[in-house]
């Protein structure tokens, strides 16, 4: 019996290391080095084709809080005035042309190429994700990542994080299944001011889209705090009094 | 039994060269654009901050080329009303050229925006151009909460892709092409809105709307001499969007309405629509053309998804029950009417009752776009087939339910080139004798558009 207690006691010692990343604190503090919980940014999505040719659009995103996150699209000609916004699991999207916001779904692309919806409207990991199990290996944290609920767009991620800046380094979002359906890799670790030190470059390529490859590259992020009302679909057709 | 789909289309005739050569340089697309498009292999992305400055003012829009070719049916009632005196093949051409321009200046909490277009048209009845401020008003926005509008503008009430039956303050839609600007009307509004925080709504808007309708002003709105008032009550509530609305105040009959939409998956959206005409009068005709008219409440709704499929193809469903539509009997009685008006022209070239049906047709709610009571309308797109880049082929029918009658538009879209859009399409146009598609003047059409962005 008291070998059996001490096998057991020695097991939870050793098994210690396991357990000693908080997983959930970890996935906080990951997105809070990505960016403030309130904050605009403006990006560049490119797409770029198996044969080189590329299509670049310029976007204006806001964030405030856990789940409220809208962008408008400043270029090309034919994109600008475009405006999206996300509550929590809402999409919407707004084309001045015709002058009312349309329900849109994450697995839908507003851009095409690899990014969906749900990359470009991102909200925090710890929001849509908990923490099943944290592995630590050369300097790295593997997180693997569950979605709370099923309509979230990625069922599962496996994030490599690296350890001495906690950022991450690459994402793998995966089906139910494990099947693998994009990897983002970040890149260009940047001071953008502001105690904001994150990748500037994330690029994204795809199983099912071979040959393609997206990249969002941050030129400006910055702490800025809004209103409520400007996350709702009677602000979409003003989002360039913002700027 | 119904009657069987007649086949519409009868030596249509040659293609005319500019539809050709714009099918041929269609085809050529993916061939040659790349040799002939910048690009780069390199890894080095950049993005100067330079890119985002803000301007005060701002100036785009749209420059288009259109040309739209008709295969007629000549044996049609809609045929024999439009074109009983004159003499045509069996195909007709249209050249469009549109232009549209869309400019904005911004100060402090005001802002003035102006949507123009210019439109030139060339067809066999005529040369014109022509245009018309879709919109011109001044928003003024002193918080988040409020925004003050007042001027030309388009309301686009409704969460329809096709109709909108709640849209009271909006011009109808094509449903051949959802997407088109529309004109507004000269209205003054206010938006306030407020948003919640961990509660079940959300958000909560209320657009309270003034629409003046008088000489000169609005006159095409309704009877004149009124002011009316409308408003807008919007909620997110439950994760799903809620509207309901209301017109009132003497230049139409006053309506209700509400909307809805949800994202029940990640792939699937729903929406509906509702709304309710109190004392809508109803212009109808018999065979002979007596006319006769009745007052009725009329109730519309709309009910429809949307579904993204994991190979990106796109689903776009709806039903539309149009409840101040026409029905099978009635409509076929409009197109007896056409044929006896006709029938006499040809034998004793009097018009007269051509011209009443011809007023009915303008005047009356047989010219609309969608006149009878149930449609069906069902569309699917994919993205970039067979990994061929930038071309979104589509299919859309248009079915009236009562009568089988239809409109199927094959129609392929190509998105390669940055800012220019070129959509290429066939409408095929089938239906009995006697029916709403079977009736129309024409067989079939096809139509390019080259679109550039500035």
């Amino acid at each position: 019996m008291v070998r059996t207690i001490i096998a057991i006691l020695t097991g939870i010692f050793l098994a210690a290391p396991a357990f000693a990343v908080d997983g959930t604190r970890l996935l906080q503090e990951i997105d809070r080095n990505l960016s403030p919980e309130s904050y605009e940014s403006h990006r560049k999505i490119i797409n770029i084709e198996p044969d080189g040719r590329k299509k670049e659009f310029i976007y204006y995103t806001v964030k405030k809080g856990r789940d409220k996150v809208a962008g408008l699209f400043t270029a090309p000609a034919s994109e600008k005035g475009r405006t999206t916004l996300r509550l929590g699991d809402n999409m919407w999207l707004y084309i001045p042309n015709v002058g009312k916001p349309v329900r849109i779904t994450s697995l839908q692309s507003v851009v095409g190429g690899v990014f969906n919806n749900s990359d470009i409207l991102s909200l925090d990991y710890a929001v849509e994700y908990n923490v099943e199990n944290v592995e630590e290996k050369d300097g790295e944290y593997l997180m693997h990542l569950k979605a709370k609920t099923r309509t979230v767009a990625y069922d599962r991620l496996k994030m490599w994080v690296q350890k001495d800046k906690t950022l991450p380094v690459k994402i793998e979002c995966l089906t139910e299944a494990s099947m693998l359906i994009k990897t983002l890799y970040f890149k260009d670790v940047k001071d953008f001011g502001g105690g904001i030190v994150r990748p500037a470059v994330l690029e994204t390529d795809s199983p099912l889209y071979k040959g393609y490859k997206s990249v969002m590259i941050f030129a400006k992020i910055k702490k800025r705090e809004f209103k409520d009302e400007v996350f709702t679909l009677t602000f979409m057709p003003k989002m360039e009094s913002l700027r | 039994m119904g009657p069987a789909i007649r086949e519409k289309g009868r030596g249509a005739g040659r293609l005319p060269g500019a539809v050709a050569f714009c099918v041929l340089f269609f085809a050529l697309c993916p061939v040659v654009l790349p040799f002939l498009l910048p690009f780069s292999f390199a890894e080095e992305y950049t993005f100067d901050v330079s890119e985002v400055e803000k301007k005060p003012y701002h100036i785009g829009g749209y420059i288009e080329f259109y040309p739209i070719v008709f295969g007629l049916d000549k044996n049609s009632a809609m045929y024999k009303l439009n074109f009983y005196d004159r003499s045509v093949g069996g195909t007709t051409e249209e050249y469009n050229g549109n232009l549209q321009i869309e400019a904005s200046l911004e100060k402090g909490v005001s802002r003035a925006y102006m949507k123009a277009y210019t439109s030139y048209t060339n067809n066999w009845q005529t040369e014109t151009t022509k245009t018309t401020i879709f919109e011109g008003y001044l928003s003024v926005k002193p918080s988040s909460s409020w925004v003050v509008d007042a001027g030309k503008k388009t309301m686009n009430w409704g969460k329809g892709y096709a109709w909108n039956p709640a849209a009271f303050l909006d011009r109808p839609k094509d449903p051949n092409d959802p997407e088109l600007s529309r004109e507004g009307f000269i209205v003054s509004s206010v938006d306030y809105t407020r948003s919640f925080t961990g509660r079940s709504l959300k958000t909560f808007s209320f657009t309270p709307v003034l629409v003046p309708v008088y000489s000169g002003v609005n006159e095409d709105f309704g009877e004149v001499d009124h002011l009316n008032f409308a408003s807008k009550f919007y909620f997110l509530f439950h994760d799903t969007d809620i509207d309901l609305m209301f017109l009132t105040g003497g230049s139409k009959t006053t309506r209700y309405g509400m909307d809805f939409s949800r994202n029940i998956t990640t792939n699937l959206e729903i929406h509906g629509e509702f709304s309710l005409i109190n004392g809508y009068d109803k212009t109808y005709t018999d065979e002979n053309g007596n006319v006769f008219k009745s007052s009725y409440t009329a109730k519309n709704y709309l009910i429809g998804l949307r579904y993204l499929t994991k190979s990106d193809t796109t689903y776009i469903v709806e039903y539309y029950r149009n409840g101040t539509g026409y029905t099978g009997k009635e409509m076929r009685d409009f197109f007896s009417f056409i044929d006896t008006g006709y029938d006499r022209y040809i034998a004793t070239g009097n018009t007269a009752l051509l011209d009443k049906a011809s007023n009915l047709n303008q005047q009356g709610a047989y010219g609309r776009m969608n006149p009878a009571v149930n449609y069906l309308y069902f569309r699917v797109s994919h993205k970039d087939p067979f990994d061929i880049l930038y071309y979104t082929p589509a299919i859309t029918l248009i079915a009236n339910v009562d009568d089988k009658s239809f409109s199927v538009t094959p129609e392929i879209t190509y998105t390669g080139i940055t800012n220019l859009e070129l959509r290429l399409r066939t409408g095929i146009i089938a239906g009995a004798g006697g029916t709403e598609y079977g009736e129309k003047q024409n067989d079939y059409r096809m139509d390019f558009r080259a679109r550039y962005y500035f």
